[in-house]
C-alpha cells in the first residue's frame, strides 16, 4: 500500500470500491415528463374545492395574530389612526393640501383605508409561503390559498378600520354621500389589484428572499407616491391617465373620495385605466404564482 | 405524466417517477441563472428518485426502508402530492393523510383543540365531522390536561402524539407515516403501532417509513427498499429485510476490511459438528484466526446479529495474543438461533477498554432449522431466539388435554425498544 492511498479514508475507498455506483447521468424518458394542467378552468376549479381551507388559514391567522396581545383587534386600528394623526398634522396643517372642502382627517382617512388594505396584504400574504412552509409539506392543496388568506385578513382589518370612519363622520357632522353605493366599483378595483400583486410577489419571494427585506421599504415609499395624503389634482393634468395605468390605488382613492364625500361619479377614465392594470396584474399574477408553484415545497 | 384522481379509494399507483431538486438550494434562482448563462450549460442536479413504480392495493400496509437520504421522504412527499416529481405518472385514490415531518402542520401558538379543528379541515373534512372524532384524538394522545393550551408549551413528544392523533383519527384513505414513532416514549410507540392496525383493519393503506426493522416487520407484509433513489426490492417484508441487512453487513464488512488495526481476522468458518452446516439446537463450532501485530491479553468479543450491530447475544473470551497467527476455536453447545442468515460480529478489545479490533460484522451464517413464527401484527420483535415448546390445549368438548408435540420455534415477545 502506498502512503498515498494511506491518507484516504476508509470511507472514501469504500465508496470507489462499490461497483454498482450508478449512473447519475440517466435521464427520464421524454415522453414521462411530469405535467401539471394549468387550465383555467381547472386551476379555479380546485381553488373553489380548496375555498374552506382559505377560510380556516383565514381565520387561523387572525386568532394567531391576536392570541398573546393585550389589545387584540385594536391593533388593526392602531396603524391608520397613527398615520392618520401625523398626517393630520403634517399636511394638513403645515403644508396646507387642498382637499376640495372637505375635512382632511376625513380626506386623508379615505385615503389610507384603501392603502393600509393594500400595503398590509402586500406585508403578510408576500411572505405567506415562506412563513407557513410547515403546512406545504401537509397536504396537497393549492398554495395560492396562502396569499388569499393573507388578502382575507387585511380585508378584516380594513373593515375593523371602517370604525374610526364612522366616529370621524360624527365628528365632523357630516354623512356619506349617497354615491357611496358607487364605491363598489373601486373596491372591486382595489381587490383585484391587490390580489395580483400579492399573489406575484407570494411566489416570487420564495425564490428571491432579499424582496422580503426591501419590501417595507417600497411600500413606506409607495405611501407618499400615491395620493393618500393628498389629492390626485396635484398631479399635472397631461401625467394623471399615465399615473392611473402605473399605480391603480390612486383612481382607487379618488374614486373613493368622490364617492363617498363629495357625492360625484368616479372620473370613469382614470378609474378605467386602473381597472386595465389590475385586470392585467390579477391574471398575470395568478399565471406567475401557478406557474412556480411547482417548485415551492423544495425551496420554502 | 399527470396526476389524475380516478382511482379506487386508497389505492397508490406511481410509475417512472423520476425527481430532482434545484442544483443547489442556498443559491437563488438569479444566481443559478446567471451562472447558467455564462457557462451556457446548466449544472446537473442528482436524481433523488430515478423510476420508481410502486404498485399499493387499497388496504395494504407497505414500509419503505433505505439509509438517510435515500429519498425516502421525498418519494411519501411526492405521493402526498406536496412537491412535483419531474416525470412520472401518479394515481391516487382517495384522502391522503400524511405524518411526513413530525410537527409539519401543527401551529405553536395555537392550541391542541384548534390545531386538530385546523388540520382536519385542511384534510377537508367539515368541523363537524373533526369534532365528532375529537374526543378519540384527545384521548388517543393522552393530552386531556393540555389539550386547550398552546401547542409551543408542549413537550417534543407531546407535539408529535397530537400530530399523530390528529393524522390517525381523521380516517384518510391513504396513511403516509415518515418515522413519526421516534420521539415518543415506549407506551406511545406501542400504541401508535396498535392504532395503525385498526387503522388498517379499516381498510386504510399504509405507507409507512422507518429505520426501525422491529417496527416494519409488525406493520407491513410488504417492504420496499429505496436505495439512492432506486427501488432495490420490493416484496414481502422478512425477503426484502433480509436482502437489505445483508446489504448493510456487507457494507461494514467492506469498510472493516479496509482499516489497518493491529489485530486482523484473516478466516472464519462456522459448521455444525462434522462440517454439517449450522443448524437450530445442534452445536456451532466458529474456527478464527487473528493476524496479531502486538501481543499481549485482549477482551474477544464474537457475537450473532440480524440487523445492523445489534447483537443477539456475544460471547467475550480474554485470550493472550502473539504476534502472528493465532487460531481459536469456540463451541457454542445449543444453537439458539431460527433459521434465517445472520451475522457473526467480531472485536478484539486491549485492557483499558482500547480498541484493537472494532466491532465489525466479520462474515455471513446461514442457519438451517424450522421456520420462525412471526408474531401478531403490531407486535414489536427484537431479535429472534429458538425456544422449544410443547402446547397442551383442552378443547371443550374433549375432558383431557390434547398433546400437540411441536418443535417449533416461538417468537420471543419482547416489549417495544
Ligand atoms: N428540498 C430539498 N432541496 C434539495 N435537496 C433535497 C431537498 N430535500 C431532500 N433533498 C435531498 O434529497 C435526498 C433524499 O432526501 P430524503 O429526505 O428523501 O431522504 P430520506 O430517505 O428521507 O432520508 P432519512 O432516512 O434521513 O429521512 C437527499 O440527498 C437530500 O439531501
Ligand atoms: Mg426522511
Amino acid at each position: 500500500m502506498t502512503d498515498l492511498e494511506r491518507v484516504v479514508t476508509p470511507g472514501a475507498r469504500l465508496r470507489t470500491l462499490i461497483t454498482a455506483e450508478v449512473s447519475h447521468n440517466e435521464q427520464p424518458a421524454d415522453e414521462w415528463a411530469y405535467q401539471r394542467s394549468l387550465r383555467p378552468s381547472r386551476v379555479l376549479g380546485d381553488l373553489w374545492r380548496a375555498r374552506q381551507i382559505v377560510r380556516t388559514i383565514t381565520e387561523r391567522n387572525l386568532r394567531v395574530r391576536y392570541k398573546q396581545s393585550v389589545l387584540g383587534f385594536a391593533w388593526a386600528l392602531l396603524t391608520p389612526v397613527g398615520l392618520l394623526i401625523v398626517l393630520t398634522f403634517v399636511f394638513g396643517r403645515v403644508a396646507g393640501v387642498d382637499t376640495g372642502g372637505i375635512p382632511y382627517p376625513l380626506f386623508a382617512y379615505i385615503g389610507l383605508l384603501p392603502w393600509a388594505f393594500f400595503a398590509a396584504a402586500l406585508n403578510t400574504g408576500g411572505s405567506s409561503i415562506v412563513s407557513d412552509k410547515a403546512l406545504l409539506n401537509k397536504s396537497q392543496f393549492p398554495r395560492e390559498v396562502f396569499p388569499l388568506s393573507a388578502v382575507a385578513v387585511a380585508g378584516v382589518d380594513a373593515g375593523m378600520a371602517l370604525v374610526p370612519l364612522v366616529i370621524l363622520f360624527l365628528v365632523e357632522q357630516q354623512a356619506p354621500a349617497v354615491t357611496t353605493a358607487l364605491a363598489i366599483v373601486p373596491l372591486l378595483v382595489l381587490i383585484a389589484f391587490t390580489t395580483g400583486m400579492t399573489l406575484a410577489l407570494a411566489s416570487i419571494i420564495v425564490y428571491l428572499r432579499d424582496v422580503r427585506v426591501v419590501l417595507p421599504l417600497l411600500l413606506q415609499i409607495g405611501l407618499f407616491a400615491t395620493p393618500v395624503a393628498y389629492g390626485l389634482e396635484l398631479f399635472p393634468g397631461w401625467a394623471r391617465l399615465a399615473y392611473c395605468f402605473l399605480n391603480p390605488v390612486a383612481p382607487v382613492i379618488d374614486s373613493f373620495r368622490r364617492t363617498v364625500l363629495l357625492g360625484q361619479a368616479p372620473q370613469w377614465d382614470y378609474l378605467g385605466a386602473g381597472a386595465v392594470t389590475a385586470a392585467v396584474v390579477l391574471v398575470g399574477g395568478y399565471a406567475l404564482f401557478k406557474r412556480l408553484e411547482g417548485g415551492m415545497a423544495d425551496v420554502a | 405524466m399527470s396526476r389524475s384522481q380516478a382511482a379506487l379509494p386508497g389505492s397508490v399507483s406511481a410509475t417512472h417517477i423520476w425527481k430532482r431538486y434545484r442544483p443547489d438550494s442556498r443559491r437563488s434562482v438569479v444566481q443559478e441563472t446567471l451562472s447558467a448563462i455564462r457557462r451556457r450549460q446548466r449544472r446537473r442536479a442528482r436524481w433523488v428518485l430515478r423510476d420508481v413504480e410502486l404498485e399499493v392495493q387499497p388496504g395494504e400496509a407497505v414500509a419503505l426502508i433505505g439509509l438517510n437520504g435515500s429519498g425516502k421522504s421525498t418519494l411519501l412527499k411526492v405521493l402526498a402530492g406536496v412537491t412535483h416529481p419531474n416525470a412520472g405518472q401518479l394515481d391516487i385514490g382517495g384522502r391522503i393523510g400524511a405524518l411526513i415531518e413530525v410537527r409539519s402542520g401543527i401551529h405553536p401558538d395555537l392550541s391542541g383543540r384548534e390545531n386538530a379543528l385546523f388540520y382536519g379541515t385542511v384534510l377537508g373534512l367539515s368541523r363537524r365531522q373533526v369534532m365528532d372524532r375529537f374526543d378519540d384524538i384527545v384521548d388517543f394522545a393522552e393530552l386531556s390536561g393540555a389539550i386547550d393550551r398552546q401547542v409551543k408549551f408542549y413537550s417534543s413528544g407531546m407535539q408529535m402524539r397530537l400530530g399523530f392523533s390528529i393524522a390517525a383519527f381523521l380516517e384518510p384513505d391513504i396513511l403516509l407515516v415518515d418515522e413519526a414513532l421516534a420521539v415518543g416514549d415506549v407506551g406511545f410507540q406501542q400504541r401508535c403501532l396498535e392504532r395503525m392496525k385498526d387503522v388498517l383493519n379499516q381498510g386504510t393503506t399504509l405507507i409507512f417509513v422507518s429505520h426501525d426493522m422491529a417496527a416494519v416487520e409488525a406493520m407491513c407484509q410488504r417492504t420496499v427498499w429505496l436505495d439512492d433513489g432506486v427501488i432495490r426490492s420490493d416484496g414481502p417484508t422478512a425477503d426484502t429485510l433480509g436482502r437489505y441487512r445483508v446489504g448493510l453487513e456487507e457494507k461494514a464488512a467492506l469498510l472493516a476490511r479496509l482499516l489497518d488495526d493491529p489485530v486482523r481476522m484473516t478466516q472464519l468458518s462456522a459448521t455444525s459438528i462434522d462440517e454439517a452446516l449450522p443448524e437450530t439446537g445442534r452445536p456451532l463450532l466458529l474456527g478464527l484466526t487473528l493476524a496479531s501485530e502486538m501481543s499481549g491479553p485482549v477482551d474477544l468479543c464474537v457475537g450473532v446479529s440480524e440487523g445492523p450491530a445489534t447483537p443477539i447475544f456475544t460471547l467475550t473470551r480474554s485470550v493472550d495474543l502473539r504476534v502472528g497467527e493465532n487460531d481459536l476455536r469456540c463451541t457454542i453447545e445449543n444453537l439458539p438461533l431460527p433459521k434465517g442468515r445472520y451475522y457473526v460480529w467480531l472485536g478484539a478489545f486491549g485492557p483499558g477498554g482500547s480498541t484493537q479490533m472494532p466491532w465489525h460484522p466479520a462474515a455471513p451464517l446461514d442457519v438451517e432449522g424450522p421456520p420462525r413464527h412471526p408474531p401478531p401484527r403490531g407486535v414489536m420483535q427484537l431479535s429472534p431466539v429458538h425456544v422449544t415448546a410443547r402446547w397442551d390445549a383442552r378443547g371443550s368438548e374433549s375432558t383431557s388435554f390434547q398433546r400437540e408435540p411441536t418443535d417449533g420455534t416461538a417468537a420471543a415477545l419482547l416489549s417495544p425498544r
